[in-house]
């Protein structure tokens, strides 16, 4: 199987700052791959030299192209939401579709109205005269018509209501995505994409903490509730990370087969959340 | 490739609507002097005496005042034509990063380089024949407006006025002068939009207060004026017109214009196109817009903004 997205040894510096730090890594044709961090982790510089806005160290090749070199031919294959606040203030809809539809040679104007007709946004209306949710809702129909290999998502629900946000993520799947298809998502609220996702990254201090196909995280990983009695014998298959729950032990366990711990107290597959803090914090100690 | 060029150019006119409004806004005022300078000539009882001058005059000498007049009406639109182009190249590659906007230009498959040639354009040849389009409006209704005045009068405005206004030549030695001049000021348009590529805040404090330091710090450290003179002489100085000073050609009046060119006002034969052209000031000029411009690609496309 070719890789869409392929990291070598992918580094970035700034200053004496190094923001990306040795990264390898593959993302498959077809995925929905999570990039979990916290903030200044190098998840947007990463993001970025993959959209080739930035250059770096290191081989990454991206649908084949050197993405800072040949980002003009990737563009055409490539969308992305940075944020959602980009779409320019003055612009008209009808503009933006006018415009998009003379640069863009994969985008389908058709697909695009037959999308805006289901909002209620007007095509008269400029973008300074949208809701945030609406200028969101916009944007997503644009890259939804915009037929590209590859879908960038950084943070893109930053400043959204729920709705919006339950919205924009039903949307995508129901919309979007497709087995063609592949998408790299950003976000801070984590539970809202825990179920969307198929694979997830999690990066801290410039490092990939761990890289893996969600339905394989139950295998590999396993958290225990544990009363203060057992916590001792529980200790003893090294848990990466523990921490206190009214009273009780959370100990989570990273290649500890579940019988094997069957009976010291409740267990459970970590959600993306706590296994973060878990792989992060656990790192650390 | 040319596609892409027309629709960032039309992206222009829609993001700066001042390209527009600008010399409208000029023409309407103009427009509407003329209409109260009619009133008032009028009220003092001088259009007749203007009329009976007029119609004494000899042709050349009429054809030399009306072209007089449609200069000072195109020089309004000239000087707001270069206010434009100052503001607009130094909000040009600012504006998308002020509001952020540059993340989504940059997420669709057009180059850098692009872009930075579509502001380029923007400014040396769009914002140029808009202007001359306009003008040309503005002549043929200011010249209505008087003729009404005159046919009012009981003068005759065609042969007054439409006889003997030297359209073509005054049009065509317009549009030389329109897109000759931003050619000439490039390197100063280079530097707006070099300026707008890579400043943080305030570009036209950024812009202005090299070409105000610069000959100073010359002055105090080397007791010499290259600087200020080679700004000066860009400022003042087209090397178009053969001899003449070109600020001085504006405030000519009439008659001394007439004989300034011989019996027939000829305002093209009074530019001298192949001296423009081949001057290495000019060239060196548009070089130095070359490397600004070149220097507002790379910063555009090399620094990260986060």
């Amino acid at each position: 199987m070719t890789s869409l997205v392929s990291a070598r040894n992918v580094s970035k510096n700034f200053g004496s700052f190094r923001a990306v730090d040795d990264v390898s890594f593959d993302i498959e044709k077809g995925r929905i791959m999570g990039l979990i961090g916290p903030n200044g982790a190098g998840k947007t510089t990463l993001l970025k030299a993959v959209l080739g806005l930035t250059d770096c160290q290191g081989s990454l090749s991206v649908l084949g192209l050197d993405p800072f070199r040949q980002r003009k031919e990737l563009m055409k294959n490539i969308c992305f939401i940075a944020d959602v606040a980009v779409l320019p203030r003055w612009i008209k809809v009808s503009q933006l579709l006018d415009f998009l539809q003379s640069v863009h040679p994969n985008f389908s104007r058709e697909r695009a109205e037959e999308l805006l007709a289901q909002t209620h946004i007007k095509k008269t209306s400029k973008v300074r005269e949208l809701s945030k949710g609406m200028v969101t809702q916009l944007h997503l129909s644009i890259i939804t018509a915009i037929d590209a290999k590859l879908l960038v998502l950084d943070e893109p629900t930053i400043g959204l209501d729920i709705i919006f946000r339950k919205e924009f993520y039903g949307n995508l799947l129901s919309d979007y995505f497709d087995e063609e298809r592949t998408i790299i998502i950003t976000t801070h609220q984590v539970e809202e994409i825990e179920n969307l996702l198929t694979d997830v990254m999690f990066i801290n201090d410039g490092r990939i903490v761990l890289d893996s196909p969600m339905d394989e995280l139950s295998d590999r990983y396993v958290e225990l509730m544990a009363g203060p009695d057992s916590a001792e014998q529980a200790r003893q298959f090294k848990p990466i990370y523990e921490r206190d729950v009214f009273g009780k032990k959370v100990m989570t366990f990273e290649g500890v087969a579940r019988e094997q711990l069957k009976g010291l107290g409740d267990l459970r597959t970590p959600d993306i959340a706590d296994l973060f803090v878990a792989k992060v914090k656990g790192e650390a100690a | 490739m040319i596609r892409t060029q027309f629709a960032l150019l039309r992206r222009e006119f829609w993001e700066h609507r001042a390209i527009l409004v600008v010399p409208v806004v000029v023409a309407v005022l103009i427009t509407l002097t003329s209409l109260t300078g009619q009133v008032s000539i009028n009220e003092l009882d001088l259009i007749d005496i203007g009329i009976a001058g007029a119609t004494n005059m000899p042709e050349n000498a009429r054809e030399a005042a009306l072209s007089v007049l449609m200069i000072g009406l195109s020089s309004s639109f000239i000087f707001a034509m270069w206010i434009l182009t100052i503001f607009y190249t130094l909000d040009s590659l600012y504006a998308e990063r002020k509001d952020r906007s540059i993340l989504f230009w940059r997420s669709i498959p057009v180059t850098d380089f692009d872009t930075v040639l579509s502001k380029l354009l923007t400014a040396t040849v769009a914002i140029p024949l808009v202007t001359f389009a306009i003008i040309v409006a503005t002549h043929i209704l200011v010249l209505l407006n008087i003729s009404i005045w005159i046919e009012f009068r009981g003068g005759s405005p065609w042969h007054l006025i439409w006889a003997s206004v030297p359209f073509l030549d005054n049009w065509a030695a317009t549009l030389v002068l329109l897109l000759a001049l931003p050619l000439w000021l490039s390197p100063f348009i280079g530097w707006f939009l070099f300026v707008s590529a890579f400043t943080k805040r305030s570009p036209l404090l950024t812009a202005a207060l090299p070409i105000y330091i610069l000959p100073l710090l010359e002055k105090m450290l080397f007791d010499s004026t290259v600087l200020v003179e080679t700004f000066f002489e860009r400022s003042v100085q087209m090397p178009l017109f053969a001899g003449i000073d070109n600020m001085e050609l504006l405030f000519q009046e009439g008659e001394d214009f007439a004989n300034l060119a011989g019996t027939k006002l000829n305002l093209l034969s009074l530019m001298d196109l192949g001296s423009f052209i081949g001057n290495p000031q000019l060239w060196i000029g548009i070089v130095v817009c070359g490397i600004f411009s070149a220097a507002a690609i790379y910063v555009r496309r090399f620094r990260d903004e986060s």
